[in-house]
């Protein structure tokens, strides 16, 4: 394992080029060099720096777990399934509204336009669709903003490269929500703040998504338009298993895809993700296998569990008691996930000492490869 | 400029050679000049044309060289005497319509082609040697030794011209038309123009007189006794001689500004009792009597000329050609390698010439003091890159090319064509251009790759052609594209002047030579009206330039015309302010640091950003910045600020 900082060619030697991008868009909009397009991470001009924060706050360089867990949970790198929390529930939002638009129960939108009217966050970060159903980061100030992105598209989308844009002299405080991917990156930039950017101490709120694989926007963007009428699409939808399928909505109709034929648009770096929870945010959020109209919560932070009883005393959301069942099968299906990367990984090096950018203790990256 | 008009006969004026010329044609009674701007041509019709209304003639900057050369061709079918004067690439233009008016023979007005080449390509594409079409072609070719020779070889080939009725050229070069000495004057032609097309045509004459290159090959033998006819005046011609002992150890022949390095380095060496030179002015046909005669004057034959073996090779032809038994000099010149057959010659070239041959030594001079006075010479000019001025819409342009063709992934490439622009090949275009050859040819070569997707090419094509170039030779490749359906972009940089030959005017500038209004042609609506869609970008609003560009190449299907609009730098500088007053916030500026790493200064390269190398930031040259302000817009940290003035 390689843990020095390196510059934009390693970068590229090491990540893009090894099919390794998350395509999170932390290398991007910090420097004139490095822009996210429509799927690629493009080099306009050389930059002949031989360090680069490009590479140091790539989620898939060197990472060193329990330095950026110190530094976000102020302790060593969990053992636990779902990494650290404090606690795991169940909740929606309790605006009917919300929740028709919304992917599942509408937590996420009722969590952060509370962020917003309360002043917890000034600003959030995050990502729509847009009208011909490409992901388009954006920033939202108001409860009405944050509506407009309901719904998922699947489809991984820059959004760090929106934060890196920011004027560096802004004081906005500012939520994020992100995937896995995107959480690592800015647990990376909280533990080595990064320089002539905005600086990492106004994100104030990181909302995590469950995430097993993201599809490649170009590719999948490309499938879309050839076999839908993509203005007409009012919804995208993976049920849970058993469901096996990918839907989508129009005013009249449901179009279904059988899964396989998504999954060829997965982007190859999520084989090797650890992550499906989100580990590095504040609060995370997913769906509930089986009881639908409901999401999953695991708060892992202070700032987690402030925002959640801010909500609970607002009636904000419903929440609930997640069933054991369902606690035990996120378990099991975040562990695995673990597993599985950790042995693609290693798969790839030709080597159990080599985690490529995994810096895990070794009683730890032992007992998952075992 | 020099007054070319001056009427002051017998005294003496210090003109640039190209003055000369046209100072000759003056005396000479020129009533008609047309020319398309090319160094080092271009002072030739722009001082006619500056006098032009004064002396009663008439001279247009035309819209291509070929078009030149016919118009001048059709004052002389109307007896009015006429030149067209273009570069080498020129030439090679109007070369078509040049081997077919030899042929067909002049009208009562004189017809000179002044063609000036470029020796070492200075400021072209090729280093060609117009000579070898004068030969090829048959035209009757004299090449001035000197600014007065320039001047009065002019005013003698229109004389010869009307005599032996036949298009006559002169040839000069960078170091004749750029150089400056001394004229001594002649009168100016009083002879008032009169221009009457005089169709015979009665009972005798059946046949209407008509200009026309057939019977070609009657016509041709008829060409060739007219060129007889002029050998046999060159062989008298007061523009060749020689200068030496009788007997020389070495004889030089050469000619035009070689003639002024043969002087000097026999001078320099202290050889003129051993070393003759024969100067020759009249080229092609060649004298061949005057050259034999010298030809005995000793063994050894040194030729030196500018490009090619012209002489060297005539001359050799004609000792090939010499009675059985003759004796055989030894030829020394580009054959022999004592003599380069590239760049330009030099006094010291020949000296090292003359030193082989002869076995002479010669320390030009220590090499400490030329290395002093090179180091001296260059204290006194700014440390910089070639590459375009400050304030110009051409950098912005490729720079909004250069991220959209990166943006957009498929590896696309830009074919570049001849102006300003032509410097894209370098790191002021951010290194964009790919392929660069003559007026016109970026759109043609465009033309092929965009017709290959059939060959699984996918790469987007961009043409880059500046507005003069545009009319001159790229509609032909337009239409072609357009009809054909070539996938590709044609970029028209449309900066409202002739920029890199000095802002002459052009069909899209609405003014004539004369500075008399014209009609302007809008580039615009002659694109649309071939059927091409067309977009108009600013280009220093970089994103909308970047998107434009990046939708139409995702658009592909056929060739589209995008015009970047931006008046050039040097000629809007000279009517207004600047817009912006910039400067460098230096708290902000990052310099080195992760962030930027001197986008400006490193990559961007506008002159008017400099580097500070103790401060560790950029700054601004405000001497020579031009406000602008297409830089506050790149600067990824803000710091480089405009300010409306």
């Amino acid at each position: 394992m390689d843990i020095r900082v390196k510059g934009w060619k390693e970068l590229f030697d090491e990540v893009m080029d090894k099919g390794l991008c998350t395509l999170c868009g932390a290398c991007t909009g910090g420097c004139p060099y490095l822009v996210a397009y429509k799927g690629r991470i493009v080099l306009l001009d050389n930059c002949t720096l031989s360090e680069g924060q490009c590479y140091k706050y790539c989620p898939r360089t060197y990472t060193d777990m329990d330095a950026i867990s110190q530094r976000v949970f102020g302790i060593p790198y969990s053992e636990d399934e779902l990494g650290t929390t404090k606690e795991v529930l169940m909740a929606r939002s309790t605006d009917t509204s919300i929740r028709q638009r919304a992917q599942y129960g509408g937590t996420v939108t009722a969590l952060l336009s509370l962020a917003l009217a309360e002043g917890f966050i000034g600003s959030a970060i995050m990502t729509r669709t847009s009208d011909d159903k490409t992901p388009i980061a954006f920033i939202a100030n108001s409860a009405e903003e944050v509506l407009q992105a309901t719904g998922s598209n699947y489809m991984a989308c820059p959004i760090l490269q929106t934060y890196n844009y920011l004027p560096k002299e802004s004081n906005r405080s500012l939520g994020i929500v992100a995937m896995p991917c995107q959480a690592l990156a800015l647990a990376k930039m909280k533990t080595e703040p990064p320089e002539n950017r905005i600086s990492i101490d106004n994100v104030k709120l990181v909302i995590g998504l469950f995430c097993t694989w993201a599809l490649r926007p170009d590719g999948f963007h490309h499938f879309l338009k050839e076999n839908l009428d993509l203005p007409q699409v009012k919804k995208f939808d993976i049920p849970p298993p058993p469901a096996n399928r990918f839907d989508a909505y129009t005013q009249s109709d449901t179009i279904s895809f059988p899964l396989e034929q998504i999954r060829k648009f997965t982007m190859p770096t999520c084989a090797y993700c650890l992550d499906m929870t989100s580990e590095f945010s504040d609060i995370s959020v997913g769906s509930v296998e089986g009881i639908e109209g409901w999401n999953t919560v695991v708060i892992r932070t202070d700032a987690g569990a402030k925002l959640m009883e801010m909500a609970r005393a607002k009636g904000t959301l419903e929440t609930d008691k997640l069933p054991a069942q369902n606690l035990a099968h996120l378990k099991e299906a975040s562990l695995l996930k673990k597993k599985r990367a950790l042995r693609e990984i290693v798969n790839r090096s030709g080597n159990r000492n080599d985690l490529l950018y995994v810096g895990l203790s070794q009683t730890l990256a032992d007992r998952l490869l075992a | 400029m020099a007054r070319i008009d001056i009427d002051a006969p017998d005294t003496t004026q210090l003109f640039i050679g190209n003055e000369a010329i046209a100072r000759g044609a003056l005396e000479a009674g020129i009533g008609f000049a047309a020319a398309y701007p090319g160094t080092p041509s271009s002072e030739i019709v722009g001082s006619l044309s500056a006098v032009a209304r004064k002396m009663g003639i008439y001279a247009e900057w035309s819209v291509n060289e070929k078009v030149a050369m016919e118009a001048a061709a059709g004052a002389s079918f109307a007896g009015v005497r006429a030149l067209a004067a273009m570069k080498q690439n020129g030439v090679n233009v109007a070369s078509d319509f040049l081997s077919t008016v030899i042929i067909a023979g002049i009208g009562k007005g004189g017809l000179v082609l002044i063609a000036c080449d470029d020796p070492a390509a200075i400021s072209s594409s090729n280093e060609q040697d117009t000579r070898l079409l004068a030969k090829w072609l048959g035209i009757p070719l004299v090449e001035p030794g000197s600014f007065q020779e320039a001047k009065d070889m002019t005013k003698w080939l229109f004389d010869l011209s009307e005599e032996i009725g036949t298009l006559c050229m002169l040839r000069s070069v960078t170091r004749i038309s750029h150089a400056r000495g001394n004229v001594k004057l002649g009168e100016l032609s009083r002879k008032g123009h009169k221009a009457y097309f005089d169709q015979i045509y009665d009972s005798r004459n059946v046949m209407p007189t008509a200009f026309m290159p057939i019977p070609s090959a009657l016509r041709h033998a008829f060409l060739y006794m007219k060129l007889d006819k002029a050998r046999e005046k060159f062989e008298s011609s007061p523009f060749n001689y020689y200068v030496g002992p009788d007997e020389a150890d070495l004889l030089i022949i050469t000619c035009g500004s070689c003639w002024l390095y043969a002087q000097d380095a026999v001078k320099t060496l202290k050889l003129e009792d051993r070393i003759g030179i024969l100067k020759l002015g009249t080229l092609w046909p060649l004298p061949e009597k005057l050259v034999g005669k010298h030809l005995n004057k000793s063994q050894k034959i040194l030729f030196i000329e500018d490009i090619e073996p012209f002489l060297e090779r005539s001359v050799m032809e004609m000792v090939a050609n010499s009675p059985e038994g003759s004796h055989y000099p030894t030829f020394y010149g580009k054959r022999s390698g004592h003599i380069n057959a590239y760049g330009e010659q030099s006094p010291d070239l020949v000296i090292k010439a003359i030193g082989s041959i002869l076995g002479v030594e010669y320390q030009p001079r220590d090499m400490e003091y030329a290395k002093k006075a090179e180091e001296i010479a260059k204290s006194h000019v700014s440390d910089r890159m070639m590459v375009f001025c400050p304030g110009c819409p051409h950098r912005a342009t490729f720079w909004s090319i250069k991220n959209a063709l990166k943006l957009d992934g498929r590896n696309g490439l830009v074919t570049g064509d001849i102006g300003c622009y032509s410097m894209a090949l370098g790191p002021s275009g951010f290194f964009q251009v790919r392929t660069m050859h003559c007026m016109g040819a970026g759109a043609g070569v465009a033309n092929g790759l965009g017709k290959l997707g059939q060959f699984g090419f996918n790469q987007p094509v961009i043409a880059v052609v500046g507005d003069s170039t545009f009319f001159h030779a790229t509609i032909p490749a337009l239409i072609n594209g357009i009809y054909n359906q070539s996938d590709f972009i044609l970029v028209i940089l449309d900066n409202n002047a002739t920029a890199m030959t000095g802002f002459q005017p052009h069909p899209g500038t609405g003014m004539t030579a004369m500075g008399e209004p014209a009609k302007v042609i809008s580039i615009e609506a002659l694109c649309r009206s071939l059927g091409a869609r067309v977009e108009i970008c600013d280009p220093f609003d970089l994103k909308s330039t970047t998107a434009t560009l990046l939708e139409m190449m995702a658009e592909g299907g056929g060739a589209k015309v995008v015009i970047m609009r931006r008046e050039c730098e040097l000629v809007r500088g000279r009517k207004e302010a600047p817009p912006y007053k910039m400067h460098v916030d230096p708290d902000k500026c990052i310099g080195e640091a992760c962030g930027c790493d001197r986008l400006c200064t490193r990559v961007f390269l506008c002159p008017g950003l400099i580097w500070d190398k103790k401060t560790g930031k950029a700054k601004i040259d405000e001497v020579i910045c031009t406000g602008c302000g297409v830089c506050a817009d790149i600067c990824p940290q803000g710091a480089i600020i405009k300010e409306a003035t």
